[in-house]
Protein backbone atom coordinates (compact mmCIF):
# COMPACT_ATOMS: atom_id res chain seq x y z
CA UNK A 1 0.00 0.00 0.00
CA UNK A 2 1.34 3.37 -0.86
CA UNK A 3 1.91 5.91 1.81
CA UNK A 4 -0.30 8.91 1.70
CA UNK A 5 1.07 12.25 0.73
CA UNK A 6 -0.04 15.50 2.19
CA UNK A 7 -0.82 16.99 -1.17
CA UNK A 8 -3.03 14.12 -2.09
CA UNK A 9 -4.84 14.18 1.20
CA UNK A 10 -5.34 17.89 0.90
CA UNK A 11 -6.73 17.59 -2.56
CA UNK A 12 -9.31 15.04 -1.63
CA UNK A 13 -10.39 17.05 1.37
CA UNK A 14 -11.76 19.75 -0.84
CA UNK A 15 -15.23 18.32 -0.59
CA UNK A 16 -16.81 21.73 -0.37
CA UNK A 17 -15.99 22.50 -3.97
CA UNK A 18 -17.62 19.39 -5.33
CA UNK A 19 -20.55 20.57 -7.33
CA UNK A 20 -21.90 17.30 -8.62
CA UNK A 21 -21.73 15.60 -11.98
CA UNK A 22 -21.76 17.91 -14.97
CA UNK A 23 -24.58 16.26 -16.81
CA UNK A 24 -27.30 14.45 -15.00
CA UNK A 25 -29.83 12.50 -16.93
CA UNK A 26 -32.13 11.64 -14.09
CA UNK A 27 -32.83 12.94 -10.65
CA UNK A 28 -35.15 10.18 -9.65
CA UNK A 29 -34.00 7.40 -7.42
CA UNK A 30 -33.48 4.44 -9.70
CA UNK A 31 -35.49 1.36 -8.98
CA UNK A 32 -33.11 -1.07 -10.61
CA UNK A 33 -32.21 -4.32 -8.95
CA UNK A 34 -31.16 -7.82 -9.68
CA UNK A 35 -33.59 -10.23 -11.21
CA UNK A 36 -32.38 -13.69 -11.92
CA UNK A 37 -28.81 -13.56 -13.13
CA UNK A 38 -28.62 -9.83 -13.72
CA UNK A 39 -26.42 -7.25 -12.08
CA UNK A 40 -27.92 -3.82 -12.41
CA UNK A 41 -26.03 -0.55 -12.38
CA UNK A 42 -28.27 2.45 -12.17
CA UNK A 43 -28.24 6.10 -11.08
CA UNK A 44 -29.51 7.97 -8.08
CA UNK A 45 -29.29 11.52 -6.80
CA UNK A 46 -27.34 11.49 -3.54
CA UNK A 47 -26.83 14.33 -1.06
CA UNK A 48 -23.74 16.47 -1.75
CA UNK A 49 -22.68 14.56 -4.87
CA UNK A 50 -25.70 14.70 -7.15
CA UNK A 51 -26.66 11.96 -9.58
CA UNK A 52 -24.12 9.17 -9.57
CA UNK A 53 -23.88 5.47 -10.28
CA UNK A 54 -25.34 3.12 -7.70
CA UNK A 55 -26.04 -0.58 -7.38
CA UNK A 56 -29.49 -1.93 -7.99
CA UNK A 57 -30.19 -1.48 -4.30
CA UNK A 58 -29.02 2.10 -4.26
CA UNK A 59 -25.52 1.80 -2.80
CA UNK A 60 -23.01 4.25 -4.24
CA UNK A 61 -20.41 2.88 -6.65
CA UNK A 62 -16.84 4.15 -6.55
CA UNK A 63 -13.78 4.12 -8.77
CA UNK A 64 -10.21 3.82 -7.51
CA UNK A 65 -7.67 6.13 -9.13
CA UNK A 66 -4.78 3.61 -9.09
CA UNK A 67 -6.88 1.27 -11.25
CA UNK A 68 -6.22 3.73 -14.11
CA UNK A 69 -9.11 2.25 -16.10
CA UNK A 70 -6.95 -0.78 -16.73
CA UNK A 71 -7.20 -3.35 -13.96
CA UNK A 72 -8.60 -4.20 -10.56
CA UNK A 73 -5.87 -3.19 -8.12
CA UNK A 74 -7.81 -3.08 -4.87
CA UNK A 75 -7.17 -6.57 -3.57
CA UNK A 76 -6.61 -8.26 -0.24
CA UNK A 77 -7.47 -6.13 2.77
CA UNK A 78 -8.44 -3.24 0.50
CA UNK A 79 -11.31 -5.31 -0.87
CA UNK A 80 -12.56 -5.80 2.67
CA UNK A 81 -13.23 -2.08 2.89
CA UNK A 82 -14.13 -1.59 -0.79
CA UNK A 83 -15.92 -4.74 -1.97
CA UNK A 84 -15.85 -4.91 -5.76
CA UNK A 85 -19.08 -5.23 -7.68
CA UNK A 86 -18.73 -8.78 -8.92
CA UNK A 87 -20.30 -10.19 -12.05
CA UNK A 88 -21.10 -13.80 -11.24
CA UNK A 89 -20.42 -16.39 -13.89
CA UNK A 90 -23.36 -16.52 -16.28
CA UNK A 91 -24.88 -13.28 -15.06
CA UNK A 92 -25.60 -10.37 -17.35
CA UNK A 93 -25.28 -6.64 -16.87
CA UNK A 94 -28.33 -4.39 -16.89
CA UNK A 95 -28.25 -0.62 -17.31
CA UNK A 96 -30.79 1.26 -15.22
CA UNK A 97 -32.17 4.72 -16.03
CA UNK A 98 -29.40 7.19 -16.75
CA UNK A 99 -26.75 4.56 -17.26
CA UNK A 100 -25.11 4.23 -20.68
CA UNK A 101 -25.18 0.53 -21.45
CA UNK A 102 -22.27 0.91 -23.85
CA UNK A 103 -20.03 1.96 -20.97
CA UNK A 104 -20.74 -1.15 -18.91
CA UNK A 105 -18.25 -3.99 -19.01
CA UNK A 106 -16.20 -6.22 -16.78
CA UNK A 107 -12.57 -6.89 -15.92
CA UNK A 108 -11.02 -10.06 -14.62
CA UNK A 109 -10.42 -10.13 -10.88
CA UNK A 110 -6.87 -11.13 -9.97
CA UNK A 111 -8.00 -14.22 -8.12
CA UNK A 112 -10.84 -15.26 -10.40
CA UNK A 113 -14.25 -14.02 -11.41
CA UNK A 114 -15.04 -10.67 -12.98
CA UNK A 115 -15.60 -7.18 -11.65
CA UNK A 116 -18.14 -4.86 -13.26
CA UNK A 117 -16.63 -1.80 -14.97
CA UNK A 118 -18.04 1.48 -16.24
CA UNK A 119 -16.13 3.48 -18.80
CA UNK A 120 -13.23 1.17 -18.01
CA UNK A 121 -13.28 1.84 -14.27
CA UNK A 122 -13.73 -1.22 -12.03
CA UNK A 123 -16.61 -0.52 -9.65
CA UNK A 124 -16.56 -0.89 -5.88
CA UNK A 125 -18.90 -0.27 -2.98
CA UNK A 126 -17.83 1.08 0.43
CA UNK A 127 -18.44 -0.50 3.81
CA UNK A 128 -18.91 2.94 5.34
CA UNK A 129 -22.13 3.30 3.36
CA UNK A 130 -24.35 1.37 5.73
CA UNK A 131 -27.57 2.39 3.99
CA UNK A 132 -28.56 3.03 0.38
CA UNK A 133 -28.30 6.63 -0.70
CA UNK A 134 -25.05 7.44 1.07
CA UNK A 135 -21.68 8.37 -0.43
CA UNK A 136 -19.48 8.58 2.65
CA UNK A 137 -16.48 7.28 0.75
CA UNK A 138 -16.46 10.16 -1.73
CA UNK A 139 -12.96 11.69 -2.05
CA UNK A 140 -11.52 9.47 0.66
CA UNK A 141 -7.82 8.72 0.23
CA UNK A 142 -7.33 5.18 1.48
CA UNK A 143 -5.58 1.93 0.57
CA UNK A 144 -3.19 3.60 -1.81
CA UNK A 145 -5.19 6.29 -3.53
CA UNK A 146 -8.33 8.38 -3.71
CA UNK A 147 -11.84 7.06 -4.32
CA UNK A 148 -14.58 8.88 -6.19
CA UNK A 149 -18.15 8.25 -7.14
CA UNK A 150 -18.82 8.10 -10.87
CA UNK A 151 -21.03 10.37 -12.91
CA UNK A 152 -23.35 8.77 -15.47
CA UNK A 153 -20.99 10.15 -18.12
CA UNK A 154 -18.31 7.80 -16.81
CA UNK A 155 -16.22 10.59 -15.32
CA UNK A 156 -15.12 10.43 -11.68
CA UNK A 157 -16.55 13.17 -9.51
CA UNK A 158 -13.23 14.71 -8.51
CA UNK A 159 -13.06 17.84 -6.38
CA UNK A 160 -12.47 21.01 -8.30
CA UNK A 161 -9.24 23.03 -8.09
CA UNK B 1 -5.46 -26.92 6.57
CA UNK B 2 -8.12 -25.05 4.71
CA UNK B 3 -7.62 -21.37 4.31
CA UNK B 4 -10.59 -19.23 5.33
CA UNK B 5 -12.93 -18.10 2.61
CA UNK B 6 -14.46 -15.01 4.04
CA UNK B 7 -17.45 -14.33 1.86
CA UNK B 8 -19.53 -15.24 -1.10
CA UNK B 9 -19.21 -13.37 -4.40
CA UNK B 10 -20.22 -9.79 -4.00
CA UNK B 11 -22.52 -8.70 -6.69
CA UNK B 12 -24.24 -5.44 -5.95
CA UNK B 13 -27.12 -6.56 -3.79
CA UNK B 14 -25.37 -9.80 -3.06
CA UNK B 15 -22.52 -7.92 -1.52
CA UNK B 16 -24.99 -6.17 0.70
CA UNK B 17 -26.45 -9.50 1.56
CA UNK B 18 -23.00 -10.54 2.61
CA UNK B 19 -22.36 -7.48 4.69
CA UNK B 20 -25.79 -7.07 6.08
CA UNK B 21 -26.79 -10.65 6.25
CA UNK B 22 -23.71 -12.40 7.51
CA UNK B 23 -23.09 -14.20 4.26
CA UNK B 24 -19.42 -14.55 4.98
CA UNK B 25 -20.15 -18.03 6.19
CA UNK B 26 -20.91 -19.09 2.64
CA UNK B 27 -17.99 -21.44 2.84
CA UNK B 28 -16.03 -23.08 0.10
CA UNK B 29 -18.95 -23.10 -2.33
CA UNK B 30 -18.81 -19.35 -2.64
CA UNK B 31 -15.51 -17.84 -3.66
CA UNK B 32 -15.04 -14.68 -1.71
CA UNK B 33 -14.49 -11.43 -3.48
CA UNK B 34 -11.95 -10.55 -0.84
CA UNK B 35 -10.38 -13.94 -1.07
CA UNK B 36 -10.50 -14.00 -4.84
CA UNK B 37 -8.86 -10.61 -5.03
CA UNK B 38 -6.00 -11.44 -2.76
CA UNK B 39 -4.21 -12.89 -5.76
CA UNK B 40 -2.49 -16.16 -6.41
CA UNK B 41 0.00 -15.90 -3.59
CA UNK B 42 -2.68 -15.62 -0.96
CA UNK B 43 -4.72 -18.31 -2.61
CA UNK B 44 -1.87 -20.76 -2.33
CA UNK B 45 -2.06 -23.39 0.40
CA UNK B 46 -1.34 -21.81 3.74
CA UNK B 47 1.43 -23.55 5.63
CA UNK B 48 0.33 -25.09 8.89
CA UNK B 49 1.79 -22.98 11.63
CA UNK B 50 0.48 -21.87 14.97
CA UNK B 51 -0.28 -18.22 14.38
CA UNK B 52 -1.67 -15.54 16.60
CA UNK B 53 -5.44 -15.99 17.00
CA UNK B 54 -7.15 -13.37 14.83
CA UNK B 55 -8.84 -11.63 17.74
CA UNK B 56 -5.55 -11.43 19.61
CA UNK B 57 -3.94 -10.03 16.48
CA UNK B 58 -6.62 -7.36 16.17
CA UNK B 59 -6.34 -6.48 19.86
CA UNK B 60 -2.59 -5.96 19.69
CA UNK B 61 -3.21 -3.64 16.74
CA UNK B 62 -5.61 -1.84 19.04
CA UNK B 63 -2.62 -1.37 21.32
CA UNK B 64 -0.94 0.66 18.59
CA UNK B 65 -4.14 2.66 18.18
CA UNK B 66 -4.30 3.32 21.94
CA UNK B 67 -0.77 4.67 21.91
CA UNK B 68 -1.53 7.01 19.02
CA UNK B 69 -4.61 8.19 20.90
CA UNK B 70 -2.33 8.98 23.83
CA UNK B 71 -0.12 11.01 21.46
CA UNK B 72 -3.19 12.81 20.07
CA UNK B 73 -4.31 13.61 23.60
CA UNK B 74 -0.93 15.10 24.47
CA UNK B 75 -0.77 17.07 21.22
CA UNK B 76 -4.26 18.42 21.83
CA UNK B 77 -3.27 19.49 25.34
CA UNK B 78 -0.22 21.26 23.97
CA UNK B 79 -2.16 23.10 21.28
CA UNK B 80 -4.77 24.21 23.77
CA UNK B 81 -2.04 25.36 26.17
CA UNK B 82 -0.27 27.30 23.43
CA UNK B 83 2.70 24.92 23.51
CA UNK B 84 4.59 23.69 20.47
CA UNK B 85 3.67 20.55 18.56
CA UNK B 86 6.16 19.36 15.96
CA UNK B 87 4.42 18.94 12.61
CA UNK B 88 6.38 15.80 11.65
CA UNK B 89 5.22 14.09 14.84
CA UNK B 90 1.60 14.95 14.20
CA UNK B 91 1.85 13.89 10.57
CA UNK B 92 3.52 10.60 11.45
CA UNK B 93 0.94 9.82 14.13
CA UNK B 94 -1.87 10.42 11.65
CA UNK B 95 -0.05 8.39 9.02
CA UNK B 96 0.14 5.40 11.37
CA UNK B 97 -3.60 5.67 11.78
CA UNK B 98 -4.14 6.09 8.03
CA UNK B 99 -1.89 3.31 6.81
CA UNK B 100 -1.97 0.72 9.55
CA UNK B 101 -5.25 1.20 11.41
CA UNK B 102 -7.59 2.48 8.70
CA UNK B 103 -5.86 0.93 5.69
CA UNK B 104 -5.17 -2.47 7.19
CA UNK B 105 -6.65 -3.25 10.61
CA UNK B 106 -10.10 -1.92 9.79
CA UNK B 107 -10.03 -3.70 6.43
CA UNK B 108 -9.60 -6.99 8.30
CA UNK B 109 -12.53 -6.14 10.52
CA UNK B 110 -14.70 -5.05 7.60
CA UNK B 111 -13.80 -7.94 5.32
CA UNK B 112 -13.61 -10.81 7.76
CA UNK B 113 -14.98 -10.07 11.22
CA UNK B 114 -18.04 -7.84 10.89
CA UNK B 115 -19.73 -9.82 8.11
CA UNK B 116 -19.78 -12.90 10.35
CA UNK B 117 -21.70 -10.96 12.98
CA UNK B 118 -24.36 -9.19 10.94
CA UNK B 119 -26.90 -11.90 11.68
CA UNK B 120 -26.16 -11.97 15.38
CA UNK B 121 -29.00 -9.95 16.91
CA UNK B 122 -26.98 -9.07 19.99
CA UNK B 123 -24.26 -7.29 18.03
CA UNK B 124 -25.67 -6.45 14.58
CA UNK B 125 -26.54 -2.88 15.57
CA UNK B 126 -23.13 -2.40 17.11
CA UNK B 127 -21.46 -3.55 13.90
CA UNK B 128 -23.35 -0.92 11.92
CA UNK B 129 -22.25 1.77 14.36
CA UNK B 130 -18.65 0.59 14.14
CA UNK B 131 -18.75 0.81 10.34
CA UNK B 132 -20.10 4.35 10.49
CA UNK B 133 -17.35 5.25 12.96
CA UNK B 134 -14.66 3.85 10.70
CA UNK B 135 -15.93 6.11 7.93
CA UNK B 136 -16.04 9.18 10.18
CA UNK B 137 -12.58 8.46 11.53
CA UNK B 138 -11.16 8.40 8.00
CA UNK B 139 -12.56 11.86 7.35
CA UNK B 140 -10.94 13.18 10.53
CA UNK B 141 -7.63 11.55 9.65
CA UNK B 142 -7.60 13.12 6.20
CA UNK B 143 -8.17 16.51 7.77
CA UNK B 144 -5.34 15.97 10.25
CA UNK B 145 -2.95 14.71 7.56
CA UNK B 146 -3.75 17.60 5.26
CA UNK B 147 -3.12 20.18 7.97
CA UNK B 148 -0.19 18.68 9.86
CA UNK B 149 2.25 21.35 8.79
CA UNK B 150 4.28 23.87 10.75
CA UNK B 151 2.34 26.66 9.05
CA UNK B 152 -1.05 25.19 9.96
CA UNK B 153 0.03 24.49 13.52
CA UNK B 154 1.13 28.12 13.85
CA UNK B 155 -2.28 29.33 12.74
CA UNK B 156 -4.64 29.69 15.72
CA UNK B 157 -7.66 28.85 13.62
CA UNK B 158 -6.24 25.76 11.96
CA UNK B 159 -4.46 24.48 15.05
CA UNK B 160 -7.73 24.82 16.93
CA UNK B 161 -9.48 22.73 14.30
CA UNK B 162 -6.68 20.18 14.45
CA UNK B 163 -7.11 19.95 18.22
CA UNK B 164 -10.85 19.55 17.76
CA UNK B 165 -10.34 16.83 15.15
CA UNK B 166 -7.94 14.92 17.39
CA UNK B 167 -10.28 15.32 20.35
CA UNK B 168 -13.18 13.97 18.33
CA UNK B 169 -11.07 11.08 17.11
CA UNK B 170 -9.97 10.13 20.62
CA UNK B 171 -13.49 10.54 21.98
CA UNK B 172 -14.86 8.17 19.35
CA UNK B 173 -12.11 5.56 19.23
CA UNK B 174 -11.69 4.94 22.96
CA UNK B 175 -15.18 3.48 23.36
CA UNK B 176 -15.01 2.07 19.80
CA UNK B 177 -12.03 -0.16 20.40
CA UNK B 178 -13.15 -1.04 23.93
CA UNK B 179 -16.45 -2.29 22.53
CA UNK B 180 -14.67 -4.31 19.88
CA UNK B 181 -12.32 -5.89 22.42
CA UNK B 182 -15.04 -6.79 24.90
CA UNK B 183 -18.06 -7.52 22.71
CA UNK B 184 -17.25 -7.92 19.01
CA UNK B 185 -14.12 -10.04 19.13
CA UNK B 186 -15.53 -12.41 21.79
CA UNK B 187 -18.66 -12.77 19.65
CA UNK B 188 -16.50 -13.50 16.60
CA UNK B 189 -14.69 -16.17 18.57
CA UNK B 190 -18.03 -17.69 19.58
CA UNK B 191 -19.45 -17.96 16.07
CA UNK B 192 -16.35 -19.10 14.20
CA UNK B 193 -15.32 -22.75 14.58
CA UNK B 194 -11.93 -23.27 16.20
CA UNK B 195 -10.13 -24.56 13.13
CA UNK B 196 -11.47 -21.78 10.96
CA UNK B 197 -10.42 -19.29 13.61
CA UNK B 198 -6.89 -20.63 13.46
CA UNK B 199 -6.95 -20.37 9.67
CA UNK B 200 -8.06 -16.77 9.94
CA UNK B 201 -5.10 -16.04 12.19
CA UNK B 202 -2.69 -17.39 9.64
CA UNK B 203 -4.46 -15.60 6.81
CA UNK B 204 -4.32 -12.27 8.65
CA UNK B 205 -0.58 -12.72 9.05
CA UNK B 206 -0.26 -13.54 5.35
CA UNK B 207 -2.24 -10.43 4.41
CA UNK B 208 0.01 -8.30 6.59
CA UNK B 209 3.08 -9.61 4.84
CA UNK B 210 1.38 -9.22 1.47
CA UNK B 211 0.49 -5.59 2.16
CA UNK B 212 3.59 -4.42 3.98
CA UNK B 213 6.19 -6.98 3.02
CA UNK B 214 6.98 -7.78 6.63
CA UNK B 215 5.56 -8.05 10.13
CA UNK B 216 4.43 -4.46 10.32
CA UNK B 217 3.31 -4.58 13.92
CA UNK B 218 6.84 -4.33 15.30
CA UNK B 219 7.65 -1.45 12.97
CA UNK B 220 4.51 0.41 14.03
CA UNK B 221 5.29 -0.03 17.72
CA UNK B 222 8.74 1.44 17.12
CA UNK B 223 7.30 4.41 15.22
CA UNK B 224 4.74 5.28 17.84
CA UNK B 225 7.35 4.89 20.57
CA UNK B 226 9.49 7.44 18.76
CA UNK B 227 6.63 9.93 18.69
CA UNK B 228 5.99 9.32 22.39
CA UNK B 229 9.66 10.04 23.10
CA UNK B 230 9.50 13.32 21.21
CA UNK B 231 6.41 14.26 23.22
CA UNK B 232 7.98 13.25 26.52
CA UNK B 233 5.34 10.63 27.26
CA UNK B 234 7.32 7.48 26.57
CA UNK B 235 8.50 6.65 30.08
CA UNK B 236 5.76 4.53 31.55
CA UNK B 237 6.70 5.33 35.14
CA UNK B 238 5.62 8.93 34.76
CA UNK B 239 2.01 7.80 34.72
CA UNK B 240 2.27 6.07 38.10
CA UNK B 241 0.38 8.15 40.66
CA UNK B 242 1.46 9.02 44.19
CA UNK B 243 -0.98 7.23 46.46
CA UNK B 244 -0.03 8.78 49.79
CA UNK B 245 -3.24 10.73 50.24
CA UNK B 246 -5.22 7.56 49.49
CA UNK B 247 -3.27 5.08 51.59
CA UNK B 248 -5.05 3.35 54.47
CA UNK B 249 -2.84 5.13 57.02
CA UNK B 250 -3.52 8.59 55.65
Amino acid sequence: MGRSRKAGAGAVLALAVVSGCASTTTSQPAAGGTSGAKVTVTTRSLPEVGTVLVTGKGYALYMFVPDRRRAVTCTGVCAGTWPPLMLPSGATLAAGPGVKAALLGSDPAPGGGRVVTYNGWPLYTYTGDVEPGQATGQAIDLNGGPWYVLCPSGAPLEPGP
Amino acid sequence: MTAPRPSSPRTGPGRRAVLLGGGLAAGAAGASAVWALTGPSAAAPVPAAPGIPPDDDLMREHGVLKRVLLCYREMTRRIQAGDRVAAPDLHDAALIIHDYIEGFHEGLEEGYVFPRLRREPAVAGTVTTLLVQHARGRVLTQFILANATARDLASPGTSGRLAAAMQAFVRMYEPHEAREDTVIFPAFRRVVPAQELADFGQHFADLERQQFGRDEFGAMVARVAGIEQHLGIYELGQFTPQVGPFSPSA
